[in-house]
This record gives structure tokens, C-alpha cells and sequence, in this order.
């Protein structure tokens, strides 16, 4: 695989959620990421999955026992913002572990920095750059994001400063 | 235009299998010729060599962006350009 730089590596990921963005149909937000992952594209009918579970070692982890359907599974106590961030962050684990992430190269391309692109990648499914564009243009300030997009304060702070920085 | 055209496809890729399909079976010249690139992006895209889909898509972000810059850059007139007028005239009205 080719060195790539951590710039080429968000602009990837960027599109990547934004493809499952498009699918959705998503105009406003929030975008409903446990939607997807119950009613996925068919392209990952065997890939997308949400099981509840009581633990204290971790939010979530995509797991794909031998044989069956990949799940992301996920801390039955978390409040929804927060659920809703480590759904769309387990999201990528299940997309490059995946068939048609495997054959896309998304396994070799984003494993070595995966924790980063993971997160990365969620602020952007659950942030598109054009619903922030439209919730700019509608008025929308900085500190309504996390409210509006359902997401936890800190990534939504992240999230804005990024789509300031480019526009 | 054209990275917009790339994004799209980027973003396309990640639920229609028939790019990645057409990535591995060399036709990537059909799917970029349904997409709005210059023909020099076009020419470049169409042929370029990746081990994997990923891989080309990273290589062609690299190949567009620096063709947009480069187009950027001849837009912008140059500050001799734009001073070169002016100093002819005020040599001519020197002249006069």
C-alpha cells in the first residue's frame, strides 16, 4: 500500500460516509446511524448489526463471529448522543472487515491508524459537511451543533472548528 | 468540477459494487467517462495504476488536486502583468 498523508486519508473517509449519507437519503439531521446499521444497504446484510450488552471494559467493539452476521456490540448504559458517536465510529470496522470493504482495499488503506480514522470518519457520517453547510446558512451557531446533530459536545465542537476551517 | 466529480465517485463506491468491479476489471475508463473531468484528468484517471481501488482513489485525489491548483494558479494574473499596462501608459503620458 501506498505512504499516505493524514489529509488524503480524511478527504477518503469523508466521501466514504458521505456515500452512506447519500444512501440514507439523509436531509436534516440527525442522521440516523442505528437505522443503518439495523436496515443496511445489501451490499453488508452479513456486516451491519447492533447488539446491546452490560460491560464496563469498552462503549462499543465490532466483533464478526465465525460464520455470522458482523455486530457492533455496544454498552446498553450509554446516553444516546454517545451511543450514537461509538455506533458510527464501530461503523468503519465493519466497513473494511467487510467483502466489499476488503475488495475495495479500505483493510490495508485505514488499518494502521484506525482508532484516528474511526473517529474521524464518525464526526463526518454523523456531521455531514452539507447539513452543516445548510444548518450554517439557516443561522446555526456553534454551540447548537451537538443538539441538532445528536452527537456529544466535544466531537460537535471538533466537527464545527473543521467545517469553519474550510469554509 | 472534477473533484467534485471524484468525491462523488468515492462516496458512489462505497455502496455500488460495479466501481470497484469495474477498478479490478480495468474499465475504470467507463465509469469515468460518465463523470464531468477535463480530458486531461480524464486521459490521467483512465489509466492510472493502483494495486487497489483505495489505492486509486488516493492517487487520483493527488493527480486532481494538484491539476486544480495548477489551473488556480494560471487564473490568477500575474502582479507584472498587472503593472506592465499601467507603466506604459504612464511612460506615454510622460511622452506627451
Amino acid at each position: 500500500m501506498i505512504p499516505i498523508t493524514r489529509e488524503e486519508r480524511q478527504w477518503f473517509l469523508r466521501n466514504l460516509a458521505q456515500g452512506l449519507v447519500n444512501y440514507m437519503g439523509v436531509l436534516e439531521p440527525p442522521v440516523p446511524v442505528e437505522e443503518l446499521l439495523k436496515n443496511p444497504p445489501p451490499l453488508y446484510d452479513s456486516d451491519f448489526g447492533v447488539v446491546d450488552m452490560y460491560s464496563n471494559l469498552w462503549d462499543a467493539t465490532f466483533a464478526r463471529p465465525p460464520s455470522r452476521r458482523g455486530s457492533i456490540f455496544v454498552r446498553i448504559d450509554l446516553e444516546p448522543e454517545e451511543r450514537r458517536f461509538v455506533l458510527a465510529r464501530e461503523t468503519l470496522s465493519a466497513l473494511i472487515t467487510s467483502k466489499h470493504g476488503r475488495a475495495m482495499g479500505l483493510f490495508d488503506l485505514l488499518l494502521p491508524n484506525l482508532r484516528e480514522s474511526a473517529e474521524y470518519f464518525a464526526s463526518c457520517l454523523l456531521a455531514p459537511a452539507p447539513l452543516l453547510d445548510a444548518y450554517q446558512e439557516q443561522g446555526g451557531r456553534g454551540r447548537g451543533v451537538a443538539r441538532t446533530f445528536s452527537i456529544p459536545q466535544s466531537i460537535a465542537l471538533r466537527c464545527w472548528e473543521d467545517f469553519a476551517s474550510v469554509n | 468540477m472534477s473533484m467534485q466529480s471524484l468525491n462523488q465517485l468515492v462516496a458512489r463506491s462505497i455502496i455500488d459494487p460495479s466501481v470497484v468491479q469495474a477498478f479490478s476489471a480495468g474499465r475504470m475508463e467507463e465509469v469515468i467517462s460518465e463523470l464531468d473531468f477535463s480530458n486531461d484528468i480524464h486521459k490521467r484517471l483512465a489509466h492510472l495504476g493502483a494495486k487497489s481501488w483505495a489505492e486509486y482513489a488516493v492517487l487520483a485525489y493527488r493527480y486532481v488536486k494538484a491539476a486544480e491548483e495548477v489551473a488556480v494558479r494560471i487564473q490568477l494574473p500575474s502582479p507584472l502583468e498587472g503593472l506592465l499596462p499601467g507603466q506604459e501608459r504612464a511612460e506615454d503620458e510622460q511622452a506627451a
